[in-house]
């Protein structure tokens, strides 16, 4: 499972920070090489206030993250830095570590959709891909 | 009387950092689990104010407090720290203004960490908020550009 910075996305400090992310994640939780190996699609994360955006490319054998938006994502996160990186706190429950409604971070991200503070295109047509990232980002 | 000003960096300004985040309950509510060590500030060598090595402050914080702030010229004092953040002195000196968020300019880049464990140091977001809301508090003097 490869985790790789795409020409320029080095110099994205959000980029960087995902791909350190995925493969800490990886190497403290090994089942998630599993997960990442059924990952198949393009998601794009946008930090509004930050003003930076990410693709991630799945590809079944890894992921490449690249500065900006590229090609057409399945799935598009967009919203602020707090909100976004609230998204990787949502409590989880259980082996299949499902998100936990009654958690703190999982209230508040939620507020956060109905308010349309953070907001999640393409979630129905891609709901896998969706769930398998918050999973592979998740710090909980 | 005004109130007296502390260079940044050095050893004075690293000891009123400790202070004002042992005066910060703010912190002390948000780090009380903190075991995960110690925290390197590294501030990038910048000749044109006259910092001609990278200047570092490891702040060995723990539960909630800050037992110890040490500062050294030379990124090795840094090597020892299991968290490094870095950034230019004009990065700092936004990031101490609260012009920056420190977890937005990670994001952009401006701040970068180049050790540690992120998903952790992602878990205590509202601590190292409240570490750069604790810098704040030190009455600062930044350096000027050289003529």
């Amino acid at each position: 499972m490869s985790v790789t910075l795409a020409p320029g996305a080095a110099d994205n400090g959000f980029a960087s920070m995902l791909a350190a992310l995925i493969a800490q994640n990886l190497d403290a939780h090994p089942e998630l090489r599993a997960l990442l190996a059924h990952m198949e699609g393009r998601v794009a994360i946008v930090v509004e206030d930050a003003e930076v955006s990410v693709t991630l490319q799945f590809d079944r054998v890894g992921v490449t993250l690249h500065d900006g938006i590229r090609g057409i994502p399945d799935v598009t996160i967009r919203g602020s830095a707090d909100d976004i990186t609230r998204t990787s706190r949502i409590e989880r429950l259980g082996r299949l570590g499902l998100p936990d409604p009654r958690g703190v971070h999982a209230k508040e991200a939620l507020r956060a959709l109905r308010e349309r503070r953070l907001r999640i295109y393409g979630a129905l047509g891609s709901p896998l891909l969706l769930a398998r990232l918050t999973r592979l980002l998740s710090v909980d | 009387m005004a109130e007296q000003q502390i260079d940044f960096p050095s050893a004075e300004w690293a000891a009123a950092f400790r202070d004002a985040i042992n005066d910060n309950p703010v912190y002390a509510k948000h780090a009380a689990d903190w075991t995960h060590g110690s925290v390197a500030l590294v501030c990038h060598a910048e000749p044109a104010v006259g910092l001609h090595e990278d200047a570092v402050i490891v702040l060995d914080t723990h539960q909630g407090r800050c037992r110890d702030a040490s500062f050294a010229m030379g990124r090795q004092a840094a090597e020892r720290a299991d968290f490094v953040i870095e950034a230019s002195y004009e990065r700092w000196r936004e990031v101490l203004a609260g012009r920056i968020d420190p977890i937005k300019g990670m994001m952009q880049g401006k701040l970068r960490l180049t050790k540690g464990h992120l998903p952790t140091m992602l878990k205590y977001v509202e601590s190292s908020r409240a570490l750069v809301s604790s810098a704040a508090r030190v009455p600062t003097r930044f350096r000027e550009r050289l003529a």
